[in-house]
């Protein structure tokens, strides 16, 4: 390249390239994105197999190649676009490049690798309507796509250097600084400084050492921040041509990138660009023939966070140790070497050519009064759209999480975000409606920072988040300064604590204080805002310390030493499956028995129909395989172990003997908590006023998951001579609270569920033939009744609908079965297992419908109107509202209807008007309880189970009762009913066999019987599994328990056995 | 001169005095620990700071560094210096409670408690004895390496130093070395109890017929009955 001559030989050659560019349009060109994500996404094979077909069959006229930095849409790397047309094709595999390559040469669009988004299908053919990018406006990150980082022709081609070529033909510096100051810009990498006065108090300071200094700072060191990465990456010249103006304007001559070691490409590129731009004229001496002199120095930092602070940086260049020092003075004033230096962050320095270019006030019309311009982020975490996204200031964080970033990954539901890095702080989900800028997030206790934005969902802790950024804070505190090295170890050795299960309520406080301390005091940057984070998760999720500190729990089951085993940590009962597992792979099934029976009183009815929250939690799971079967193996053990084998302990007790308790409901919560006061020594009398005990065990669910049979073997063995159960009695009409009490019960427990069918509330729904579903279920489960007509539509798509619709699949003269649901699949809260086994059994499945209308003939029920709905906003339980579709109702002719969308609790029986009433939830007439202790609102009585929840599942009421008997036993004993929890960790040692498989991934598979078995038969579906299986599967076990277990040591008279046999 | 108001009492200063020497001049009492008069101030204790500013721009700052400037209303000990000096304390007494110079400060300041885990260390990098080396014995031997947890004070690559002319300049100034003497275990504190602390910046050896440099050293008074 020959050095351009003048401003106007640099015009001449920007036509020409224009010129050339579009003699080769028309013709289509593959861009591919190689920035340091989109390589690592696997970009580089992508780019050989092009030039490779390229080459090979001669294309290089018909197709062109373009290679960029970062495009910004990296969870969907490596990809390609397709220029003209900006059709997007993602997350190629090599084996796709050639279509790709096939549909551009015709000027087609290939349909099946096309963007597609996952929740609506629908394929998105132009780039700039893909949700990822529509909200987007990108100012700074679109160059990426159209310029190779290492061709500066490409920058020069797409107007790079005309702000330059603008700067110097005016030639007066003062009116660069004041367009940047009109313009509004703040620095981007987190101070939010304004650029312009910056460079006005740089061009003014004279200290008569003449040289001045411009320092770009890339020195990005927030975890999981890689905008300046990106720009560097791929677009050096936009850097180097803002340096550029910035030291025209403040009179520097010298400058420097301070980049950090961690970016070798950006390092690179950064070299290239500097190289052609001197090659070219516009760096060195006499810049395009003006007296302009500029030279830029590459500075490698070397891995210490504190050196993005900028008199640490200083110190850096010049060769010493980042540490900071107190300002004033400030760097513009004594910087490098003591003279006047002007420190940028990189995104700041690319926006001033924009400036420059576009103008000041066209500039100022992005973004809000005082927060102009875009900013970068990286989104990151627990979000669909990973990547870089450049939003104009003041847009919400709703928008960026939800319309930009596509919502949560999962089924867990976001709450919150992290913004600033390690220096800010988080945004709960509830203030989502913010808008993003500078002043407005400092008031919300976080800071913009550099830009990184981490989206935290249901099972990140937020403990965990503090004390993930105060360790690193702690380690790249630069340590001079006593209370930032000391403070952020103390801090860090506090939240060790409260995550190990130590922490205690002064912690808290002591947290606090210290952390305004530290913040006061520090010296630089780093300390006054290490902090933050603590300070930040504090504010708004106190909660969680709470459960950490108290209940010793942590939700998100993140905390190791506070969760132990997962498996245990999961159950409501606390069953420790990885013991009873170890058991199993050991052939010891009674010592299994015994574990899963001192947890549960109902092990064979859970080993049925428990939904298993300890796999949802298996390591074997989360670690990306398929999670133990544990409920399977707990079938196995049930299966071959006589209940009668299992003698609890019961104490005996003069104080327990001398008081009865009244339980309402004989379902698994009334039965555990009449099993448990037993164990105490009480007496109770267990109400049922069905014709026989086990609530919705029986009534609800059928016996192709339950058998009777074991229902009642369960409840025989659980029935002991401190309890009776007497039938057929109802309260409000057999008896009520009051009489109970008259009759000298001394508490009285009431857990008689949810069995009330929520209403649809549409007219004819007590026409013949629509039916409440828990009434459907009831009429077989306990009478044999077939209600089913030819055509069964059921409503709803949780368990009972689920049943339900199984159950009619097996009555007799039914032809079909439709379940309608009105959201989408995903989101049906029925158990998987259950919705596999009914679509595998037949049962229709129509989802996004809902009724809107019931059609009767002759004083029958004869169809339903269902209007289709689509997905729209998100709503507050951050999934997406079922929005009606005006114009597509449509009628479905049906015989039966089952309405199973959802359940309430009847409780007119003790919530009419009165003195002593029960305080209910008006909504759905569960009984309002204290969740910790669960107290009514009226003394001695307790409630728990379904009745209180709402419908739930089998083991939350069995924990309930077991909690019952605990909170009813204080109650009496005059006890406080809230004590300080413990820590449930792994204790007892059980020595592991030969034989561990745990890198087998895939379960075992798990017998079930046919097909046409099934269908007009209520056998049990589900069968056990063999002793081999069992053991096979027990071995995949991770014995996440060994972490806190240890063998018992020696014996020694072993020892001495030994010593004599030598 | 340079005049600023320190606790409402207005005084005039040269320019390039620090607030720390302003308050000193007038007798307002300011606690330090990495300042001593004839070196160059470091901040690194963090316990001189003061207050200055007004409103929500006020903020905490190390007074031994901070020159004064005109107008500057300072505020030597208002609600949060003293909180600040405390939890200082705290930390320090947390650290290194051995040390009679943090203990005097902290009783001096009604800290009798601290709620951190403890530990003791023998160095608080507090920095003088580098600056001692440096600035007055003109040796350049000792000096910081490493960064955050990982700080400490020795010679480059703990190598052996051919620069230290051993005159315990260094053991001299350190407040960390300066035990208090006896205390609850008499026979443990030998004379020349600072070296049995084992200063971490140099080698031991050559200290052991060192005198003692406190006075009047309890444990000598007692090993004298």
């Amino acid at each position: 390249m020959n050095k351009l001559q003048s401003i106007d030989a640099l015009d001449r050659f920007r036509s020409q390239l224009l010129r050339e560019h579009k003699a080769h349009n028309g013709k289509p060109t593959l861009v591919v994105c190689a920035g340091t994500g989109g390589q690592a996404s696997g970009s580089n094979d992508i780019l050989r197999i092009i030039k490779k077909l390229i080459l090979e069959r001669n294309l290089q006229d018909k197709i062109g190649l373009r290679v960029t930095g970062c495009q910004g849409f990296c969870e969907k790397d490596p990809f390609i676009v397709v220029e003209p047309g900006g059709h997007l094709y993602p997350k190629l595999k090599m084996k796709d490049v050639e279509r790709v390559i096939a549909a551009a040469l015709k000027g087609t669009v290939d349909e099946e690798l096309i963007y597609k988004e996952l929740w609506d299908r629908k394929s998105y053919h132009a780039q700039q309507d893909i949700p990822f990018f529509k909200k987007q406006k990108r100012t700074i990150l679109g160059d990426n796509q159209y310029i190779d980082p290492i061709r500066i022709a490409d920058y020069i081609a797409h107007g790079g250097y005309a702000a330059l070529g603008k700067v110097l033909r005016r030639n007066d510096p003062e009116w660069i600084i004041s367009e940047v100051i009109a313009s509004g810009l703040r620095g981007r990498g987190g101070a939010g400084f304004s650029t312009g006065k910056k460079w006005e108090f740089a061009r003014a300071a004279r200290n008569g050492l003449g040289q001045k200094y411009l320092i770009a700072n890339c020195d990005e060191g927030d975890p999981g921040a890689y905008m300046d990465r990106s720009i560097l990456e791929g677009n050096p010249h936009a850097i180097v041509e803002g340096m550029l103006i910035a030291g025209i304007a403040i009179g520097a001559t010298q400058a420097f990138i301070y980049v950090r070691s961690e970016y070798p490409l950006a390092i690179k590129h950064s070299l290239i660009a500097l190289r052609q731009a001197t090659d070219l004229g516009l760096l060195g001496k006499n810049i395009l023939n003006t007296d302009i002199e500029f030279e830029i120095e590459v500075v490698r930092g070397a891995g210490a966070f504190v050196c993005g602070e900028e008199t640490a940086l200083i110190k850096s260049i010049s060769g010493y140790v980042g540490e900071p020092r107190q300002r004033p003075p400030y760097p513009v004033h004594r910087g490098l070497w003591g003279r006047p230096t002007c420190i940028n962050n990189v995104e700041t320095l690319a926006n001033i050519p924009v400036i420059i270019t576009r103008g000041a006030k066209e500039f100022a019309k992005v973004g809000v009064p005082r927060n102009t311009g875009t900013k970068i982020f990286s989104l990151v975490g627990k979000i669909k759209n990973t990547g870089l996204v450049e939003v104009p200031m003041g847009i919400t964080i709703n928008t960026i999480v939800n319309d930009i970033g596509g919502g949560p990954v999962g089924s867990a539901r976001i709450k919150a975000v992290q913004t600033g890095g390690p220096s800010g702080g988080c945004i709960p989900a509830s203030m989502f409606d913010l808008p993003i800028d500078y002043d407005s997030l400092v008031a919300a206790g976080s800071i913009m920072g550099s830009g990184g934005m981490i989206v935290m969902d249901e099972n990140t802790c937020m403990v965990d988040v503090a004390k993930y950024f105060m360790k690193f804070l702690k380690d790249e505190s630069c340590g001079k300064c006593y209370t930032c090295r000391k403070g952020t170890q103390r801090l860090y050795e506090i939240l060790e604590d409260i995550a190990d299960g130590k922490g205690t309520e002064a912690h808290v406080a002591l947290l606090e204080e210290l952390a305004t301390v530290v913040k006061d005091t520090s010296m630089c940057g780093l300390g006054q805002s290490a902090p933050n984070p603590v300070l930040s998760t504090l504010r708004y999720f106190k909660h969680e310390y709470a459960r950490h500190i108290h209940d010793k729990r942590c939700d998100a089951f993140v905390c190791k030493g506070i969760v132990g085993a997962p498996c245990a940590s999961a159950c409501p009962v606390g069953t420790e499956a990885w013991r009873y597992i170890a058991h199993i792979q050991r052939g010891e099934y009674q010592e299994a028995y015994n574990v899963i029976r001192e947890a549960n009183p109902f092990p064979s009815v859970c080993a049925r129909v428990c939904h298993h929250p300890c796999e949802d939690r298996c390591k074997s799971g989360t670690q990306g395989g398929d999670p133990v079967a544990i409920r399977a193996l707990k079938r196995f053990v049930t299966d071959r172990i006589d209940p009668r084998s299992y003698k609890p302990v019961h104490v005996h007790d003069e104080f327990a003997a001398s008081h009865k308790i009244a339980i309402i409901g004989s379902g698994p919560a009334g039965l555990s908590a009449a099993h448990y006061l037993s164990l105490k020594g009480y007496k109770s009398t267990v109400y049922e006023s069905d014709t026989r005990p086990g609530g919705m065990l029986y009534s609800a669910i059928p016996s192709y998951r339950l058998p009777r049979a074991t229902i009642d073997k369960e409840i025989e063995s659980i029935t002991d001579e401190n309890i009776s159960v007497r039938c057929s009695m109802t309260l409000g009409r057999d008896m009520t609270i009051d009489t109970l009490f008259e009759e000298g019960y001394s508490a009285v427990f009431l857990a008689f569920g949810a069995h009330k069918s929520l209403r649809l509330n549409l007219r004819g729904e007590d026409l013949p033939g629509v039916y409440p579903s828990i009434q459907f279920l009831k009429a077989f489960n306990q009478r044999g009744e077939n209600l089913s007509g030819e055509r069964v539509g059921i409503v709803g798509g949780g368990n009972s609908a689920v049943d339900a619709a199984r159950v009619a699949l097996r009555q007799p003269g039914v032809k079909n079965v439709t379940l309608f649901y009105r959201r989408t699949r995903e989101e049906m809260p029925a158990f998987e297992e259950e919705i596999e086994a009914a679509i595998q059994e037949g049962v229709h499945l129509e989802t996004l419908v809902a009724p809107t209308g019931i059609l009767q003939e002759e004083g029958r029920l004869s169809g339903v109107e269902f209007i289709n709905n689509q997905l729209g906003d998100f709503d507050e339980s951050g999934r997406r509202r079922p929005v009606p579709v005006p114009g597509t109702q449509h009628i479905v002719p049906l015989d039966t209807l089952v309405v199973a969308i959802s359940e309430g609790s009847d409780t007119d029986c003790v919530s009419v008007a009165g003195v002593n009433r029960i305080e209910v939830d008006p909504r759905n007439g569960t009984i309002k309880a204290d969740s910790d202790t669960l107290v009514t609102n009226r003394p001695g009585v307790f409630a728990g189970g379904d009745v209180v929840t709402g419908p739930n599942t089998v083991i939350d009421a069995v924990a309930a009762g077991k909690k019952a008997a605990v909170m009813i036993d204080r109650y009496l004993r005059k006890e406080p009913l809230k004590q300080p929890s413990a820590l449930r960790l792994p204790r007892h040692y059980v020595e592991p066999t030969n034989g561990h498989s745990p890198l087998q991934t895939k379960r075992v598979p798990l017998p079930r019987i046919d097909m046409d078995k099934r269908k007009h038969e209520f056998v049990e579906v589900e069968r056990t599994l063999t002793e081999e299986d069992a053991k096979v599967e027990a071995s995949r076990c991770l014995r996440c328990d060994l972490d806190f277990t240890h063998p018992p040591e020696p014996e020694p008279a072993i020892e001495e056995e030994r010593e004599q046999l030598v | 001169m340079i005049k600023i108001i320190m606790n409402g009492v207005p005084v005039s200063v040269e320019e390039g005095t620090t607030l720390l020497e302003a308050a000193q001049f007038i007798g307002f009492p300011i606690p330090t620990l990495c300042h001593l008069e004839g070196l160059s101030p470091y901040g690194a204790c963090r316990l001189c700071v003061v207050e200055i500013g007004e409103g929500s721009k006020s903020k905490l700052v190390s007074s031994c560094t901070y020159p004064a400037e005109e107008g500057l209303r300072v505020r030597t000990s208002s609600t949060r210096v003293v909180k600040a000096r405390k939890m200082i304390l705290e930390l320090l007494l947390a650290s290194c409670p051995q040390s009679k110079v943090i203990q005097d400060l902290a009783s001096k300041y009604q800290v009798r408690q601290q709620r951190f885990r403890q530990e003791h260390e023998t160095c608080i990098l507090c920095g003088l004895c580098s600056r001692m080396c440096s600035e007055q014995m003109m040796a350049h031997a000792i000096g910081f390496r490493g960064r955050g947890d990982h700080r400490s004070l020795g010679t480059p690559f703990d190598i052996k130093s051919e620069k230290c002319r051993l005159c315990g300049g260094c053991i001299y100034v350190c407040p960390a070395c300066q035990l208090r003497c006896t205390y609850t275990q008499p026979e443990m504190a030998i004379c020349g109890g600072c070296a049995n602390l084992s200063p971490p910046c140099i080698e031991k050896k050559p200290f052991d017929d060192m005198m003692c440099y406190m006075s009047p050293c309890v444990a000598c008074e007692i090993k004298k009955d």
